[in-house]
Formats: C-alpha cells, sequence, structure tokens
C-alpha cells in the first residue's frame, strides 16, 4: 500500500461527505466544460462567418458606385502602390463600361423593366419623354475589363455598386489571359443565348469584331447578361488608357485584413479612393458571439475558481480533523512530501470524480446552453439593428445565421476539462498542504 | 544506549514561561525496560516527546547510540525517528481506514523497505504479539482495545528500533489486559534488545519494569 492507494482510499472514509463534495463539484466543473463547449463553439462559428467572408478589400473610386456617383478614375500608379503594401498577395483591377446600341451589336438579355427604365435613361413618362423612345429601350450590355477572369468579384462592381458579382464558372470554352491585349471576350450565358453566341463566334464592340473564347454561368442573371475582357482591351477601345473603375485586394491572412484595410486607406488617402473591407460589416454582425465568447471565458474562469474554493475548504476541514494522523505518521517516519503528498491523491480523486460528472452535465447541458446564449444575444443584436440600414440588414442577416451553431465535444474539450481538474486539486491543495508541513507531532503527544 | 544530559524543556506563552522538564539527566543501557511515573502535567509526555524527537529541547543533550539526536535538522529527525525509534499511544493512534496488516507495513513503507519485505515482516510482528491473519486482515474499528494496542506494538517494532516510547500504554485498557501488553513489552525488550521506555501513572505497571524514574514538576528521580 502506497501514497496514491492510501489517498484513494481516504477519499472514501467518509461516504455522505464524499457524496456530497463530488456531487458540488461536479456541478462545478459542469459549468466549466459547458462553458469551455461554449466557446469553442462560437469560436468555431467565429472562424466560419470570418473565413466565409473572405480576406479581400475593394478599392474603388473616392464618391464613385459602379456606373453612380462620381470622383476620379484609379490610376496604375495608385494601384502600384497598393500592391506595394505589406500582406498584399494580389490585386484584381477592373474597368467596367456599357455597350449600347451605339458601339455593339449586342442586345441585352435582361428585360428593361420599370426599374431599367428608370435608372437607365428610358424614363418616358417624364417631361420631354416620348413613346417611341421606351418602346425601343433596351439596357446597356456591361463589359468588365480584368486582370484576372479567374477571380470571384470580377464582375462585381465594389460594395453597393452596380455589379453582381458572383463565382465565374466556365461553361464552355476556356478563359483568357488578362494581362493580354487581344479581343477576346467571355460572355455571359444569357446574353450569348439571346444574341446566338457560341464558342468562336464574334460580335462588335467600339465598331471592332471581338471573338468569344468561352461562355460563363455567374450564378445571377445581371452577370450572365455581362461579358469579360482583358482590362487592356477594354482601356483601348473605350479610349480609356490606363484607367481603372475599382481593384479587388487578396490579403495574405484574414488576421492582417483590418491593418491591411487602414494601411490602404493611408496610402492612398480618402479623397482619391473608398477601401472597404467586408471585415467591417462582419465584426458589428460578429460582435454578440464575441460577448458570448467574454461571458463564456469569465464563468469557466468563476466555475474553476468555485471549485477550488470547495476543494480547499474541503481539504483544509479534512487536514483539520486528521491532524493527530498527520502527527502519527510524522512520528513513525513519514515525511511532509509524502503526507502532503497522500493529501494530494485525496483532492485529486475528489476532483477527477467531480470531473466525471462534470464531463456528463457539460456534454448535456453544452448545446442548449451554447443556443440560448447564442439566441439571447442574436435577438439582442437584432433588435438593436432594427432601424438599422446598409451593414444594418448584412448585421441582422448574420444575427440569423450565428444562431445555426453546433456544439461538439471532442478529446480537446475533455483534455481541457481535465486540466481544470487537476489545476482545481492542486490550487485547492496549496494551502493544506502548508497546513500539514506547519503539523508537529509534539503537538499530537500533547494532545494524547 | 540512551543517554540524557542536563535536559530542560521551557514554553512560552506572553510573558509566562513555564518549565516542563527542568534540567534532566540519565541513562539507560540496550534491552531495559524503563518507567517514568508522574502526576498528571508533571512533564511526563514533554520528556517523551523530547526522546522520542518530536520535539527539541531548551538546553540539554539527548544522545542514543551515540549520537546526539538534538543537533539534527528536521529531515534528518524524521528518518531518525522512522529507523531507531518506535512509538506507543495510549489511544493507539492507528490508521481506522487502513487494516491492522498496513497499519504495521506503513513505518517499513517511509523507511524505503520494499513492498514483500514489509508484508512478511507485518505479518510476522502481528503473529508475534498474538494476531492471526483473520485479525491482521481487520481494520481497528473491528478489533478490541488490547489487540489494537498489540497492533500498535508490532508497528512500534516494524523497523527494528533501538528505543520503544510508550505513552500510557496501558492507559485504556482493562487490568488484565494492561499486565498482557506490559508482559509482552517485556519479552520483546529482551528478544529485540529494545529499550524501552513507558510512561504511566499505574506504580502496578511500574513496579513490574527494570527501573523506575519519577518525575515531579518537570525534575527527574530514580525510584529504585
Amino acid at each position: 500500500m502506497g501514497v496514491i492507494s492510501r489517498g484513494v482510499r481516504n477519499t472514501f472514509r467518509n461516504g455522505i461527505r464524499t457524496f456530497s463534495i463530488v456531487i458540488i463539484l461536479g456541478l462545478s466543473i459542469g459549468l466549466a466544460i459547458t462553458m469551455l463547449i461554449a466557446r469553442q463553439a462560437v469560436q468555431a462559428k467565429i472562424d466560419s462567418v470570418k473565413s466565409s467572408i473572405g480576406n479581400t478589400i475593394s478599392v474603388s473610386p473616392a464618391g464613385a458606385r459602379g456606373f453612380q456617383g462620381g470622383g476620379t478614375p484609379l490610376t496604375a500608379d495608385e494601384i502600384a502602390k497598393v500592391s506595394a503594401t505589406a500582406h498584399v498577395v494580389s490585386v484584381t483591377t477592373t474597368l467596367q463600361d456599357r455597350l449600347t446600341s451605339s458601339n455593339t451589336n449586342l442586345v441585352s438579355s435582361i428585360d428593361p423593366g420599370t426599374i431599367g427604365r428608370r435608372f437607365g435613361g428610358g424614363g418616358a413618362g417624364g417631361p420631354g419623354g416620348n413613346a417611341a423612345a421606351e418602346a425601343n429601350f433596351t439596357l446597356p450590355v456591361t463589359v468588365t475589363g480584368t486582370n484576372d477572369p479567374s477571380s470571384v468579384s470580377t464582375l462585381g462592381g465594389g460594395p453597393g455598386g452596380g455589379g453582381g458579382g458572383g463565382t465565374v464558372k466556365i461553361t464552355s470554352g476556356q478563359s483568357f489571359d488578362g494581362k493580354s491585349d487581344t479581343n477576346v471576350a467571355l460572355v455571359g450565358q444569357d446574353l450569348a443565348t439571346k444574341n446566338n453566341l457560341k464558342v468562336g463566334s464574334t460580335f462588335t464592340a467600339y465598331g471592332t469584331a471581338i471573338q468569344v473564347v468561352g461562355i460563363f454561368d455567374a450564378g445571377n442573371t445581371f452577370s450572365n447578361s455581362g461579358l469579360l475582357m482583358p482590362i487592356a482591351a477594354v482601356q483601348r477601345l473605350s479610349q480609356q488608357p490606363g484607367v481603372i473603375s475599382s481593384a479587388t485586394v487578396q490579403v495574405d491572412s484574414i488576421t492582417n485584413l483590418e491593418g491591411t484595410t487602414t494601411a490602404i486607406k493611408n496610402t492612398l488617402g480618402t479623397t482619391v479612393a473608398d477601401v472597404v473591407s467586408q471585415q467591417d460589416t462582419s465584426a458589428q454582425a460578429l460582435a454578440p458571439l464575441d460577448n458570448i465568447k467574454s461571458i463564456s471565458l469569465y464563468s469557466l474562469i468563476g466555475a474553476v475558481g468555485a471549485g477550488a474554493a470547495i476543494i480547499l475548504l474541503t481539504m483544509l476541514m479534512i487536514v483539520r480533523e486528521r491532524r493527530r494522523e498527520i502527527g502519527v505518521m510524522k512520528a513513525i517516519g513519514a515525511q511532509n512530501l509524502k503526507i502532503t503528498a497522500q493529501f494530494m491523491v485525496e483532492a485529486v480523486t475528489f476532483t477527477l470524480m467531480g470531473a466525471g460528472i462534470g464531463f456528463v452535465i457539460g456534454v448535456i447541458a453544452g448545446n442548449p446552453v451554447t443556443k440560448l446564449l447564442v439566441a439571447n444575444s442574436a435577438q439582442a443584436a437584432t433588435a438593436a439593428s432594427t432601424n438599422g440600414r446598409g451593414f444594418g440588414r448584412a448585421f441582422r442577416a448574420a444575427g440569423t445565421s450565428i444562431t445555426n451553431i453546433q456544439t461538439t465535444v471532442g478529446w480537446e474539450i475533455l483534455l481541457w476539462g481535465l486540466l481544470a481538474a487537476i489545476v482545481i486539486a492542486v490550487v485547492g491543495s496549496a494551502i493544506p498542504a502548508w497546513l500539514i508541513s506547519k503539523v508537529r507531532p509534539a503537538e499530537v503527544m500533547r494532545a494524547e | 544506549m540512551l543517554k540524557v544530559s542536563n535536559v530542560t524543556k521551557q514554553f512560552s506563552s506572553g510573558d509566562t514561561k513555564v518549565v516542563a522538564v527542568k534540567d534532566v539527566s540519565f541513562e539507560v543501557g540496550d534491552g531495559r525496560f524503563v518507567s517514568i511515573v508522574g502526576k498528571s502535567g508533571s512533564g511526563k509526555s514533554t520528556l517523551l516527546a523530547l526522546l522520542g524527537a518530536l520535539d527539541r529541547p531548551t538546553s540539554g543533550k539527548i544522545e542514543v547510540g551515540g549520537d546526539d539526536i538534538t543537533k539534527y535538522r528536521d529531515h534528518a529527525l524524521t528518518n531518525y525517528r522512522g529507523s531507531a525509534i518506535g512509538f506507543i499511544f495510549q489511544s493507539y493512534n492507528l490508521i481506522p481506514n487502513l487494516t491492522a496488516l498496513e497499519n504495521v507495513m506503513m513505518p517499513m513503507e517511509f523507511a524505503g523497505v520494499g513492498a514483500a519485505q514489509r508484508r512478511k515482516r507485518a505479518e510476522e510482528l502481528l503473529t508475534q504479539v498474538g494476531l492471526d491473519a483473520t485479525k491482521q486482515a481487520r481494520k481497528p474499528g473491528r478489533l478490541s482495545g488490547g489487540e489494537q494496542q498489540r497492533v500498535a506494538i508490532a508497528r512500534s517494532l516494524a523497523n527494528r528500533p533501538k528505543l520503544i516510547l510508550a505513552d500510557e500504554p496501558t492507559g485504556n485498557l482493562d487490568t488484565q489486559t494492561g499486565k498482557m501488553i506490559v508482559e509482552l513489552l517485556h519479552k520483546l525488550a529482551r528478544s529485540e534488545k529494545t529499550t524501552i521506555i513507558a510512561v504511566t501513572h499505574d506504580l502496578e505497571i511500574a513496579g513490574q519494569t527494570d527501573q523506575t524514574f519519577v518525575l515531579r514538576d518537570g525534575v527527574l528521580s530514580a525510584a529504585k
């Protein structure tokens, strides 16, 4: 029989006390594990949301949004400065232009409708409008010049812009070299159907024959009615040499997104460019989750502290109760270290039994408690942004999305829980261990 | 051989100073069974604590086998207690959740004796004091007072100590059992060549020992 077996056996000397202590410890450790599970689930959700947002920054002329607003186009020099900014991996530049019946034989595949007539210049209902113009009005075809046709956002017109955005998936043919200056185009599948275009067909734009090298699907009607060309070709044909209407900056890591956004803003200046990262939006949307992370961290620390306090008081009581026994052990040759180790084994046994119950409580309560915390926070966040516009919409959308949270209990949780239990046992045993070292065997003799 | 020279123990409580043991000197040879008698508060237990290295004297020397134990540091004192001294207490002081056998094995564990060896030695000792295998497997709560004291005696002998210190070893026992325990101690003192010093207030028991000292107000004198 050694120190460990004596310590373990001592745990069961008083059945009722052991039961009570283990249950209370179990609740404390259960709360700690529940908070650990909640924190991990929330962190996973935050990471997921952040990764879905992507690590890109949009740069557009100050005051411009697609074909609306004003401002001065970006220049190659300014884009070179952006490219030279730390953590920038790549810069996709675009120039958007409109092809109308005066400079192309293409017909838009989008019906103008009321919105198109209002914004597109076909406002026949207004003063000066006439019925013929209204009947013949067609929407212009948007041509996007890009140096990277594979980029997912090349069809976008920047935040809030007129571009529809979307992932370009080539359905037939092939892509073009974005750095070339050739008269080739990728045509949206709706525009191709409307104009009976196939790979190898040609159409006219800016008085020049353009060859169709591929057909793409961007997943939305607006983008599928547009076409992509090398930016140098669009600059040349539209007689806008060196002009860039927007740029999408890829950053090496999402953690550097905020710093890089600030650096680009400082480099270009707010009067030259609007620099927007989608993380600005996500930060607001994720604020409720960050709050839950804080709450769960404080609760976790509180629960571990409560557990340590329970063990501390229990061990103080036990040491006080067994002063004579400690004295006897010292009298028959036990060193302080051995006696302390025996009592620490007892504390660890209490804590591990509590941890066992705590794990069960944590596994059962982890998911519902996390969902409850998230639901309450999201509700508060949504209510707070009811009157919001722009970012508020994203905020509400994210608020709904973040409630879809699922907890998982893996080995990591079990190991952290075990570590918490050991911390509880060690912290809770520290003062009793010191008291044990102070027990003098002679005092026990006098008490005889 | 135990040699005590001019040992004094003084306690302070605020401004009050109490001399519990005053300039005590005596010698006891190996294998002798000695008793110290005295009234309650005469300093018997304090003297026993000093002899057992449980406390340090204010002044004086205590030599066991030629070593002055008053110069030992705490760690060395603990080792010394474990290997050279055996204790027998009035209320036995056995560990309640360990069996009789485990109680006897414990001092050997602290002295670093191997598991098999300590089990064998403990079984031998318990058999020697008259406890069979059934009783060896019992916890103290299921043994009589006399049996518990036998376990305590076996425990005190576990590490073959030079000196056994017994504090009122028969104080909680009936006369008949007390007499048996004293006879057992006598027998062991001779067979194990161990010096036994027993503190008692029972003059009849003191009469059964080889030598008796009387302690009165901390001052020791020889009775016979």
